[in-house]
This record gives C-alpha cells, structure tokens and sequence, in this order.
C-alpha cells in the first residue's frame, strides 16, 4: 500500500515553507536570469538541461514524492512552491509534466509502479510526459499494446508517457516510440506528438479513474502555481520599467491612469496566489472539496494570468512588444497554461457538477477554518 | 449570564456565544425588519445593543479598565463568526460608537474623556463621525468647517456630510480647521460634539437605494467646550488616521463571512426549487467562478486580522488590496443576482427576507463599499504608491 503524500507530508508550518521558497528563489534568480533565459530561447545555451541537472541535485524534483520513494515528502505544499518559482523565472524544462504525472503515480500507483519510475524521477534520471489535454483520447489498447497519437507536455528525451489508453491508465515506454517535437510560441516548454503501435504497457495503473483525477488536481495546482508566480514576476518587472521609463518629462508609473491599472494587478496578484493557497491548503487536509478548489485555482488563475501579462505587454508600450524584453516571454507561457489540462469551462462545469453534489448532500463545500 | 466569565476555553465560549445566539435571536428578525419602518428599525437595534450588554457582548474588545471584557482579537473573531453563523442581527447603528470612537479616544483621548465616554456605549448610546464636507470627500484633510476659540469654548460654523445614522446621535467625531493659514494637514483640530448642542441641525439624506442611513450635518455658531478636544489644537489630523484606521479588521472578516452563507443559502436553494439560471451554462460558470474569488477574498480577510496583530501593520497596503478585491467582488455578486432576476428583480423593494431577495437592492448598496470609507480610487492611489512604491506627482 502506498502512503499517500498528504499522510507523508502533513502540514507543513510557514518558517519551513518560506526557508524552502527562498532556496529555491534564491538558486532560479541566478541561473535563470533574463539574460540567460533570451540566450536559451534563442538558442544559444541550454538552460534547460542545467537547470533540471540543478533541480536533481538540490532534491527539488523529490518535493512532492515521498521518503520511500527517495524523495522530500513535501506534498503539495512543497510542490505548489516549486512551480510557483520555477513559474516566476519562467524557467525551460517539463517540470509540470514530470512532477504532475510522478504526484499521480505516488497517489495511485501502487508500490511496484512507484519503486520503478519515483526515484528515478526523484534523482533526475528520467522525466515523463502527459497528454496536454487529458479530454483528449488519442491512445487505444488491445492485446497487441498501446497504439495511437497523442499531444503531449514533456521534453523530447521524455523516459515514460502516463496517459490513458481507452478506459484503462498505462505507462509507456518512449525508447521504441516516435517522438516529433511541436515548435511553440512558449519556448520555455515543450509539447511533443508521440506515436506508437502496439507498445507494450510498462505499467497499468490499478485504478485508472483515481489516477485521472489525481493527475487531473495535481496538474491543475502545478499550472496555477506556476501561472501566479509568472504573472507576479512580470508586474514586478513592469513596475520597475515603468519608474525609470520617462514621458512627458516624469517617469511614467507616476502617472495616475497607470498606477491605478498597477495597484489592479497588484490586487489580481493578492487573488490568484489565495487561490493557488486554498486549493493546496484543502489538497493537503485531504478534504472532500480538494479537487473542486484545484480544478478552480486552474480555471481562474489561468484566465486571470492571461489578462495580467496581456497588461503588462501594453503597460511597457513599444518595447513590450519586441522580442528583446521579458513580457512576451510570460504572456507566451501564461497563454499555454491557460490551455492545458482542461479548457477553462471545462474544469468549471466539473467543478459545478462536484459543487451541487456537496450542497444537495447537505454538506459545505466553503468551509475555510479560522 | 455573562458569555465572558470563562474565555479561556475558545471552543466552550464558541458553545456559550451560539447558545445564547439561538435563544435571543428572533426566528422572524429578518422578515419584521424587511417590512419596518425607520423608527421601527431603530427600536430593534437598540433592542439589540441591550441583549448583547446583558451577556457581556457589547464592549467585549474593550480593555476591562473602561468596562470591556478584554477580550483577545481571536474572541472576536470567533463572535463575529458565530453572529454570520446564526445569521445574527448585526449592531450597524453602533459602528461608530464601538469601533471608531474607542479607536480614537484609546490612543488618543485624555483619562476624563475615556471614563465618561467609553461608558456610555454600552448603555446605548449612539456616535456619529463628522469628517467629510461638501466640498472634503476623498480630498478630506482640505476640510473648511471653521472652529474659533471663544473663552473656555470653540465655536464651531460649517457643514458636514455622510455620518452615518448621526439622525439618531448622542455625540459626533468632528474634524474642524483651526488655522486656516497652515498647510492643510497641520491646521485640523479634532473635537466630541453634543448633538444636542444649540445651532445642530441634521437632515437625512435619502440615498440611491431607498434607505437614508446617513445625515448631513449643518453647524451654526455651535459651542464647544474646550476639554472635549481630542488631542493638542493643530494636530487632529494624526488623531483622525487612528478612527481611519480602526474600520479594518473584525468587521470586514464579519462581512465576508455573512455573505458566504448568503451565497451559500442562496445557492441551496436554486438547487433545491431547480432555479432555470442553474441551465444556463455561462451563468453557473460565472458563479463557481465567484465562490474561488469569495474563498480567496475570505483568506485575504484573514491575512488583515493576523497582520493587524503584528507590529508595524499599519504600513501595510493589504488593507486596500482587500477593500478593492472583496468591495468589487460584492458589486460583481449583486449585478449577477440583478441579471438572474430577470423583470421580477426590477420591482422595488428594500431589505429581504431571502438571501438576494432584493438584488436591486443589495446591487445598489453595495457602492457603499466601493465609495465609503476611502474611494476604490484613493485605494487604488495608496496601493500604487505606498505599496508598490509608484511616485507621486
């Protein structure tokens, strides 16, 4: 039996998680600076591959896998931190596909699946893939394997897909499977088709509608995490730009039609990341109304995401629009976000469905605590 | 009964505040107040200011010197959690009385003006605030009403507007202009007004929503007497940033709280009656929407109490995030009950009995939040510049 990462992690107090935040912080600021994220983008370093050699070495890729499985324990709490930096650096690397798919393993996996695939996510030795949509139904099984096409978050050298296969979740093997790599506006992530024909399963996961939803709220929280802490980032950045630009003989951020529109971003900025703290926090108590609030961190944040590096572009004028500075570089990643796991309606209907469910029953799905 | 004897079980005063909560609270309270009249509602407010007193729940944050029960931010916060539970009346004619005017006269009043009107309160008697003019909105400190030195008085000419329920007063918080010639920060002196001195008239204004909570304030050669200055001459501005100050907090948490289950009623009840906005696709995605907004503006709410515990709070902008996400989100809730309501909803009526059974109604009083207490604007200004450190110009 597995133990499941809340039960590992517990809650963890605010003096460890903010130590744990500026760890992180302190090491993405350095090496994922702006200049080193243009060179990456344009090709002339690989950022990616260092960072994610980094991240194996500083145990952050075991931050939501548990001590058995060679990792932190950390949960989502430690996982929520994570992407929220990573996502502040916009920081290359399938980051998002490979801890989303290991968080699902460690909930619903089982032991063998989760001795063979978690501590070499853990160590850095492999990361996966997972369907970039998970409507999307492009793997059929049969006796001869796993056959089909399929769009998907990962890297190009991706060890493992975990995707479903008809009504059944399977991993599968990418050695022997063609791998085309989709050129993105976002080029700090990469989506790739995968094609195979009767792949055997490396992996069948015993429950596949668990694994669904695991992966379903963990991918949520992992793209709300990183959506906020892109967002936050870039008004920092345009905030900063906006004192030293000068128009009309003043910096511009002294300007009240675009404070105002600041202090709007700061206030979407106060939202989203309550957001991204009530899933978590309800993820981790283990609540029966988790998946409801994560499904909604990803609907909301994501759209609200969108709407602040669209403003920030417009807020830097002319230079937010070349290719030189950072704002398209965070609108581009908070677009893809927006569009992954589920369209945004999608996860809102689910979340309605869950939420009258809860309120015919008589429970409350808006209990916070004191 | 007094609920205070024992607070340091939280969870035993918890079970004392909602016993007493279920005995006391009229099971009809919201229907009677929805057809009352003016005086009619007074008289239940008054009512209600007396049970609270009977159980120690009038002045319970009050230090115990001046008749408090002393009571940690955590009690009221649990108090004001079980009054949104039990749907409880809330004490609006006493605003003033029990957060402002202690939250100025604490810090800032001599020992005789706390002894003798600190105690008052809990008789019932009721304050308003004397801050805004005609012409001093958000741009208060350029206030003109004219304070003169007269003997042992000051006589007091001007005009004041939006003091909320000073129809009903005993006394008012009142900012006047002693030195016109000073900076117009520097020239502000802070006074307790009788109202019931010679030469004060108010005349309710009627407001947008049907109601008249607030009065104007015309003052005519108005003597005060010089030992009811709040402060040194020249120096209420300081003095006033406390009463300012004092509105954050536990009444904000309340708020958020009683709409939670506002909402909540409200949405039992579509689904129960099969409510036909719950087919319209986009309308349920607006309103899941707005549950995540309401569950992060109820975290934030939070964040204000525990900051407000922790030293150096008041350079905080936090309080400005609040006011702007959680008085935006409250007008957004209301234009959505206003559009499901459909003709039906067009129909005048004030206060309901059912949750958003008015929705025009609760849609227009909800520019209270966006207006009073410091416009969205002016938040906007201080989150801008204080908080992200814009410049100003």
């Amino acid at each position: 039996m597995v133990t499941s990462a809340m039960e590992t992690a517990g809650t963890l107090d605010q003096a460890t998680l903010d130590a744990l935040r500026e760890s992180v912080t302190g090491v993405l600021a350095e090496q994922c600076n702006s200049t080193a994220l243009h060179a990456f983008i344009d090709g002339k370093n690989t950022l990616d591959k260092a960072l994610w050699a980094q991240a194996a070495s500083l145990g952050w890729l075991g931050f939501g896998i548990p001590e058995q499985f060679g990792g932190l324990g950390m949960g989502a709490q430690g996982l929520a931190i994570l992407h929220g930096e990573l996502g502040r650096q916009a920081a290359p690397g399938p980051y998002i596909a490979t801890l989303s798919a290991a968080q699902a393993i460690v909930e619903t996996g089982g032991e063998a699946i989760g001795q063979a695939w978690l501590p070499r996510v853990s160590s850095g030795e492999v990361s996966a893939a997972v369907p970039a949509t998970l409507d999307a139904r492009g793997l059929t099984r049969s006796s001869a394997g796993v056959s089909g096409t399929l769009r998907c978050l990962g890297a190009a050298d991706a060890a493992f897909l975990l995707a479903s296969a008809d009504d059944d979740w399977v991993i599968v093997d990418l050695a022997g499977a063609e791998v085309i790599v989709a050129p993105m506006w976002d080029r700090t992530r990469d989506m790739i088709d995968i094609r195979v024909k009767d792949a055997a399963p490396l992996g069948l996961l015993p429950d596949g509608a668990a694994t669904r939803v695991a992966l379903t709220r963990t991918m949520a929280l992992a793209v709300a995490a990183d959506s906020a802490g892109g967002a936050r980032s870039i008004t920092e950045r345009t905030i900063a730009y906006m004192k030293t630009r000068e128009q009309f003989g003043q910096p511009i951020a002294g300007f009240q039609a675009l404070k105002h529109r600041a202090a709007d971003l700061a206030t979407k900025l106060a939202v989203v990341d309550e957001m991204v703290g009530h899933a978590v926090q309800r993820t981790v108590a283990d609540e029966s109304d988790a998946d409801i609030w994560a499904s909604l961190a990803k609907s909301e944040v994501t759209d609200a995401c969108v709407f602040i590096t669209t403003d920030c572009v417009q807020l830097h004028g002319g230079v937010g629009f070349t290719w030189d500075f950072d704002p398209h570089i965070f609108l581009k990643r908070a677009r893809l976000n927006e569009v992954l796991l589920s369209g945004n309606n999608a996860l809102r209907d689910q979340a309605a469905a869950a939420l009258a469910a809860i309120t015919m029953s008589g429970r409350s799905a808006l209990e916070l605590g004191l | 009964m007094n609920i205070l004897e024992s607070p340091h079980d939280l969870s035993a005063f918890r079970q004392a505040i909602r016993n007493w909560l279920a005995q006391v609270v009229p099971p009809d309270w919201k229907a009677r107040m929805a057809r009352a009249s003016n005086e009619e509602y007074i008289a239940f407010q008054r009512w209600w200011m007396a049970e609270r007193s009977k159980v120690g729940l009038a002045i319970p944050h009050w230090p115990k010197e001046y008749g408090g029960g002393g009571l940690s931010q955590r009690h009221l916060v649990a108090i004001a959690d079980e009054m949104a539970r039990a749907d409880a009346p809330q004490n609006r004619l006493f605003t003033i009385s029990l957060i402002h005017m202690p939250g100025t006269l604490l810090p800032h009043g001599t020992e005789a003006q706390k002894r003798r009107y600190l105690a008052g309160v809990a008789k019932g008697e009721v304050w308003c605030q004397g801050f805004s003019e005609p012409n001093s909105g958000s741009d208060l400190a350029s206030l003109r009403t004219r304070a003169e030195r007269d003997g042992d008085h000051y006589v007091i000419n001007g005009q004041k507007i939006w003091s909320s329920n000073s129809m009903y007063a005993d006394h008012c918080l009142l900012l006047t202009r002693t030195d016109p010639s000073a900076q117009k920060h520097r020239g502000i002196t802070y006074f307790i007004m009788d109202m019931r001195s010679p030469g004060v008239e108010v005349r309710p204004i009627r407001q947008a929503n049907g109601r008249a909570e607030f009065g104007e304030l015309f003052l005519t050669n108005v003597r005060i007497p010089a030992e009811n200055m709040i402060g040194a001459e020249n120096n209420g501005w300081r003095v006033a940033q406390a009463t300012l100050a004092s509105e954050r907090g536990v009444i904000s948490f309340e708020g958020g709280e009683r709409q939670r289950y506002e909402i909540e009623a409200f949405y039992r009840r579509s689904l129960e009656t099969g409510a036909a906005w719950l087919r319209d696709a986009q309308l349920y995605r607006e309103f899941v929407s707005f549950l995540a907004e309401m569950q992060a503006a109820r975290r934030l709410l939070r964040r204000v109490l525990e900051e407000s515990e922790r030293q150096g709070a008041s350079a905080s902008v936090l309080p400005s995030i609040v006011k702007l996400s959680s008085t935006v989100l409250r007008q957004r809730i209301c234009s959505f009950m206003v559009r499901i309501a459909g003709v039906d909803g067009q129909a005048f009526a004030l206060l309901a009995e059912e949750p958003f059974g008015s929705p025009m109604f609760d849609f227009l009083s909800a520019f209270s939040g966006t207006i009073a207490g410091g416009t969205n604007e002016i938040q906007r200004n201080i989150v801008a510049e204080r908080g992200l450190g814009m410049p100003r110009i």
